[in-house]
């Protein structure tokens, strides 16, 4: 770990892995007392592996053993890079996206990623449930972030079956500030949307499950709807899981968070 | 308090609750459009607070876990020693008070206390709210409440009763309250209210480990069964419960109370509700007015944001919104929940003679998460 305390000032994440808001127009918290925390979940790659695929499957294109390599690697990479390496002191999970083309991102998102959140939520918890709240169809409803560098992900999609690692680093930023945010990062870090996030889930259900305290809102980034003031998100409520639509209204809360991904 | 997501969307209404939606139109349909609009007013980013109204403390109970306790008289003049020469509301005001929240369309008045029901001037501060322009709710332990005089609330214009009711063990509910007789009372008043023809809603006060006992249980069935909602109020660490704070819940008991919601017909002011997903709603979903004008965010909160002999209304709602505290989204109870605030109101308010503490002494303007 590169810092102790405070941050350096050439790193882009502090000693949590928390990414440093630097100079940033919209609203943000420079600082965190971190109060709404995510646990980190245990990085079990076969059971991970198993429980993707079970949505996506995917096994004759990529081995558990091809999973665990690529995805180390990723944390491998971080680790040597001097400016980056603090994310990984956060939390992270890795995950695994099908190869697909697909022409409509919301359609996909509802029809495929939301309900294999649900179904590996449900099967690790069975008293518990995910709720989708958004009951309207988000066909033809959501496009990728302008500089969210989602697009990268899309293409990646399109070649092959793909590996990342999920951090819910952008912690207390606005979703307009962890879009400038991505700017400055280098160009392998993406700004989270439906699919990776989701994936992160159907990997790790337990991402938000806390019982000891309350876990941050994961926003879906990555994605955008044509109203540039609302959001989609993940979170929890009680032991259960939800997916839902907020209006945002660019402002930043000490609950809501955004995450990066990392390809490999 | 009452179901804060109440009256929101039409179409996420049971039957029973657009009857109900269709008979409030039939009766105040200038009351029913606003409240059908308050939907529109959070897209917006607008809020809609409810408005608890504390014109007077006199109570006739002395129950463990008040929250007014440290705001009435009796304990100024035999604990303190203080009078509290500070200027109170009138039936002025409160006409006052209605115009500028119905010009920002806010929707709903409660009347708690204290003891409304052993308040002379009731039905003048009824009437100085405006029922044809605000949806009315009395809180009340409903010790007085036999059905003539629900029958007189619903003539004057109220339209909904909230009821306290801790257990359903007779005992237990009598001991909490302080007061031997009170549960026989309050289940004459449940039924008083409803052949009156007036809305219902349970409350009662959470303290820890109760979501785990059959008793908790044995009340949401209650509920559950007559058909009415069960609002839970956590304990907070103030007013009597400041002596208290064992009675704190903590995360395992607000995640038991949220699975059973899916069950009973339960809910806290956290519990999302038709379509609004609030979280703790302080400003966002409700405000109280107290005896001396000052508006605090949330009826456990001490601390002031602002007096409305100072300022308007509007410019103590922007205030509130503003605070760091207060404003943003967050699912968890601020002063229930969260230590750090918990501490410093502690802190603030500790020897206090006079609650709330102002604006500048509590909230100011300075406030951040971080100090």
């Amino acid at each position: 770990m590169k810092n102790d305390g405070v941050a350096q000032s050439d790193s882009n994440f502090d000693q949590y892995g928390r990414c440093i808001p630097s100079s940033l127009t919209p609203p943000v918290h420079k600082e965190s007392r971190r109060y709404f925390t995510i646990t980190q979940p245990q990085v079990d790659y076969h059971e991970i592996y198993h429980r993707l695929n079970k949505v996506f499957n995917f096994s004759a294109q990529l081995s558990v053993s091809d999973f665990e390599a690529r995805a180390e690697a990723i944390l491998s990479q971080l680790r040597n890079d001097e400016c980056n390496q603090n994310i990984t002191s956060g939390v992270a999970v890795p995950f695994i996206l099908p190869q697909a083309n697909y022409v409509d991102i919301g359609e996909a998102f509802q029809s495929t990623y939301l309900d294999g959140v649900k179904q590996a939520f449900q099967q690790m918890y069975p008293t518990h449930s995910f709720d989708n709240f958004c009951k309207d169809s988000l066909q033809g409803k959501f496009s990728t972030t302008k500089g969210s560098r989602q697009n990268t992900l899309i293409q990646a999609m399109q070649k092959g079956v793909v590996v990342g690692y999920y951090f819910p680093c952008l912690l207390e930023y606005s979703v307009p500030a962890a879009i400038e945010r991505i700017a400055a990062l280098p160009e392998y870090c993406i700004l989270a949307g439906g699919f990776d996030t989701s994936s992160a889930f159907i990997g790790s259900p337990s991402l938000l499950l806390r019982e000891d305290g309350y876990p941050p809102l994961l926003w879906a980034s990555g994605f955008s709807s044509d109203n540039a003031n609302e959001g989609y998100h993940f979170e929890a409520y009680g032991y259960d899981l939800t997916f839902n639509r907020r209006m945002h209204l660019g402002q930043v809360a000490e609950y809501w968070a955004s995450g990066l991904v990392v390809l490999g | 308090m009452l179901n804060q997501q109440s009256e929101l969307n039409d179409s996420l209404l049971t039957p029973g609750e657009l009857a109900k939606r269709e008979g409030l139109r039939a009766r105040k349909p200038y009351v029913a459009n606003k409240l059908a609009k308050i939907s529109a007013m959070e897209e917006r980013g607008e809020i809609s607070p409810i408005i608890r109204l504390e014109k007077s403390y006199l109570c006739n109970f002395q129950c463990t876990h008040c929250s007014a306790e440290y705001y009435m008289d009796r304990h100024l003049d035999k604990v303190l020693h203080v009078t509290d020469d500070r200027k109170k509301i009138d039936l002025e005001k409160i006409k006052d008070i209605s115009q500028q929240a119905d010009a920002l369309g806010l929707a709903r008045f409660v009347i708690t206390g204290g003891e409304p029901l052993v308040m002379r001037d009731l039905d003048e501060v009824v009437a100085a709210i405006d029922p044809e322009k605000h949806y009315v709710i009395v809180d009340t332990n409903g010790w007085f409440l036999d059905l003539e005089k629900a029958k007189h609330l619903k003539s004057i214009g109220v339209e909904k009763i909230q009821l306290s009711l801790d257990s359903l063990v007779e005992e237990e509910h009598d001991n909490f309250r302080n007061k031997p007789g009170s549960y026989k009372k309050v289940m004459k008043a449940i039924d008083a209210t409803i052949d009156a023809g007036l809305n219902l809603l349970l409350s009662t006060v959470l303290i820890k480990g109760q979501p785990k006992t059959q008793a908790f249980l044995d009340l949401c069935k209650f509920s559950t069964d007559k058909g009415v909602g069960l609002y839970v109020s956590y304990a907070k660490p103030t007013g009597s419960c400041t002596d208290h704070p064992e009675f704190v819940i903590d995360k395992e008991d607000a995640d038991i109370l949220r699975s059973l919601e899916k069950e009973y017909m339960v809910f806290t002011h956290m519990t999302p509700s038709y379509g609004s997903f609030k979280g703790c709603i302080t400003v966002k979903g409700i405000i109280t007015v107290t005896s001396t004008g000052e508006i605090t965010p949330c009826p456990y909160i001490d601390f002031s944001i602002g007096n409305l002999y100072e300022n308007s209304l509007k410019e103590i709602l922007d205030r509130g919104m503003g605070n760091p505290w207060l404003g943003p989204h967050r699912p968890d109870c601020l002063i229930g929940e969260d230590p750090k605030f918990i501490k410093i109101h502690t802190e603030k308010t500790a020897g206090a003679k006079h609650l709330p503490l102002p604006w500048g002494q509590g909230f100011t303007d300075d406030d951040s998460l971080m100090d």
